[in-house]
């Protein structure tokens, strides 16, 4: 088998050392570790598309890795196997296309890479960034149907994805999208949407590498707007955020509306244990808006002040304040929510981090917020709870966050079975995990109707007839 | 060398960021065995009490009897931050009143001490790291 990838990947690319294999054996999060048998480094589709035939013919396993950077465990070799690390070669920023706005990129591409790409050479472009790090992979974000700093307006990354290119289970290149014309490449110019052809994207996206290797995708652009203004919102009451939030996202003013409990503020600019104090704010909500005129941003402004004197005369207590004034009154470190991508050091200070990631009913937000509040403090922990509307309201994303010491079972424990608690309720209120860990799919798949499992396990069996591609994935 | 203790809650962080801003000998010397308390009430948050006590700064959440109380609207807080307007005007504005006014020279030394710095905080282009465009 060495000998094998040696011939496809070259000697310098592919390693089955100890000390090579250990980092991609384990991640942030409360899953447990398993080594992987060989990582390689590939460089070009064709050599992937020899890599597939092998180990179809051989039945070995193959698990898709870029940053590991996911909070589900999701590049964890479950069966050992093969890491396939596309972090190293495969990084190239391939065409931005400035008319349809879109970018063409290998998996490896990170936010960091493109934001700077494009404030280079694309200044009137932008991308959306999620609460990662800049070595986080562009691609893993949008395939896993992650969430970024425009969610509140052009909702799940899943939805911006264009088109890609995959290696399915028996070596063949597969290009969906309307880059589907032609036999050998297709034109740079031709990945600008998914439709109106049957959308085989949906093969692909969210399956966590269980159905081929993507080699490339187009992702959607946006345009970077010249006035900008954030807001910070801070809300008396437990739930006041949740109204907010949903009239804030239907007014068509925001770029994003996200909101935090006020434990997460002070965490993130690195008070270890933050507790909770009576007095304080409950929640705060981070508000970026921007316009194409002054005038314009005036107006939106104008329209997010009403819209929270309504609210308030209804009865709620929220406070809107100038985000760029007071963060710099504040602390520092609070900019690295907004100037994304960042990394956020505290959140990995304790040296393990999880979350229960779940999309939501918006309208079960205060709901979401009382009950799990609870479970926190039932378990003597912080209320780390991040929120957000997506879409202008069509959905929202409700995702409590745990910090915990890896090294230390008991705390370990702890959070572990706070996370099942919490994923018990929002279960029951028909919440749905994203970036699913194995257990949090086996607890979901009691509830899911059956004729969903059978046409999923058709599909899986369809596209991975030999179980190669991330197994284990989905309790698979 | 002067000790300020890093509080947890919101407000008495954004005291400590202000405070302990200025490493100069002037400010040391302004604050060393000054051994006053002064409430610094920011609204809509919570009155925090600021303790100088020899050469060291302490946070404590809730109103205690003070040697001065300061209460101001976090906007006319910002606005004098930024320099949009002066102390006066915030005054007459009523966003900012001062409890314990007639100690004369506490008010000039908290003026000193608490002002001064916030106005060079928000001043600071080195802090202005992000350079994100304003309205």
């Amino acid at each position: 088998m060495y000998s094998k990838l040696v011939e496809i990947f070259g000697k310098e690319n592919v390693s089955n050392k100890q000390v090579d294999l250990y980092p991609y054996s384990y991640d942030a999060t409360e899953n447990e570790a398993h080594m992987p048998d060989y990582v390689v480094i590939p460089e070009n589709k064709d050599q992937l598309v020899e890599l597939v035939k092998f180990c179809n013919e051989h039945v070995i396993p193959i698990v898709p890795y870029i940053s590991g950077n996911n909070l589900g465990g999701l590049t964890i070799p479950l069966k050992g196997g093969i890491m396939c690390d596309f972090s190293k070669k495969m990084n190239r920023i391939l065409h931005i296309n400035e008319n349809m706005m879109y970018v063409l990129l290998e998996p490896g591409v990170t936010f960091g890479q493109l934001k700077k790409y494009l404030d280079e050479n694309h200044p009137g472009l932008r991308y959306s960034y999620p609460n990662s790090p800049p070595y986080a992979s562009v691609i893993g974000n949008a395939f896993l149907s992650g969430m970024t700093n425009m969610g509140t307006k052009i909702g799940s990354m899943g939805d911006s994805i264009n088109g890609l290119e995959a290696v399915l289970a028996d070596g063949t290149i597969a290009r969906v999208g309307s880059c589907f014309y032609g036999k050998d490449e297709a034109d740079p110019d031709s990945w600008w949407c998914r439709y109106p052809i049957p959308d085989l994207l949906g093969l692909f996206v969210n399956w966590q590498g269980m159905t081929g290797l993507i080699t490339k995708a187009a992702i959607q652009l946006w345009p970077n707007l010249p006035f900008k203004q954030p807001f910070l919102a801070v809300f008396f009451g437990l739930t006041d955020v949740a109204p907010f939030m949903r009239e804030v996202a239907k007014a068509d003013i925001v770029d994003d509306v996200v909101g935090f409990s006020t434990e997460v503020a002070k965490m993130e600019i690195g008070i270890p244990d933050p507790k909770r104090y009576p007095e304080e704010p409950a929640y705060t909500a981070m508000i970026p808006i921007s316009a194409k005129t002054e005038k314009m941003l005036e107006a939106k402004i104008e329209i997010l002040r009403d819209i929270t004197k309504e609210l308030n005369n209804k009865g709620t207590n929220i406070h809107l304040i100038d985000y760029n004034e007071f963060s710099k009154l504040y602390h520092k470190k609070s900019r690295t929510i907004y100037d994304l991508p960042a990394v956020i050091l505290s959140l990995y200070e304790k040296s393990g981090l999880a979350w229960v990631g779940t999309y939501c009913n918006s309208g079960k937000f205060e709901e979401l917020i009382e009950k799990t509040d609870k479970l926190y403090e039932k378990y003597n922990v912080p209320p780390y709870v991040m929120l957000k509307i997506m879409k202008q309201g069509h959905y929202g994303i409700f995702r409590p966050i745990f910090r915990f010491n890896q090294f230390d079972k008991d705390d370990k424990k702890r959070i572990v079975d706070l996370m099942e608690d919490i994923l018990d309720l929002c279960i029951d209120e028909g919440c749905i995990p994203y970036k699913t860990p194995v257990w949090m799919a086996a607890k979901m798949k009691e509830k899911i109707n059956p004729g969903w499992l059978k046409l999923f396990d058709k599909i899986k069996k369809c596209m991975d007839p030999n179980g190669i591609f991330n197994p284990g994935r989905w309790d698979t | 060398m002067l000790s300020i203790h890093q509080p947890d809650d919101l407000i008495s962080i954004s005291l400590h960021t202000i405070l302990s801003y200025r490493k100069d000998e002037e400010f040391y010397n302004l604050v060393k065995d000054w051994n006053k308390k002064v409430v610094i009430h920011i609204k809509p948050f919570y009155p925090v009490t600021v303790i100088f006590e020899r050469d060291e700064i302490r946070f404590e959440r809730g109103d205690q009897k003070a040697d001065l109380k300061v209460i101001m609207e976090l906007d006319g807080m910002l606005d004098l931050a930024y320099g949009r307007k002066g102390l006066v005007s915030v005054f007459l504005k009523g966003k900012m009143k001062i409890k314990g006014m007639y100690k004369l020279g506490a008010v000039l030394k908290f003026k000193k001490i608490f002002m001064t710095s916030m106005k060079m905080v928000a001043k600071d282009p080195n802090l202005d790291y992000f350079n994100v465009p304003t309205k």
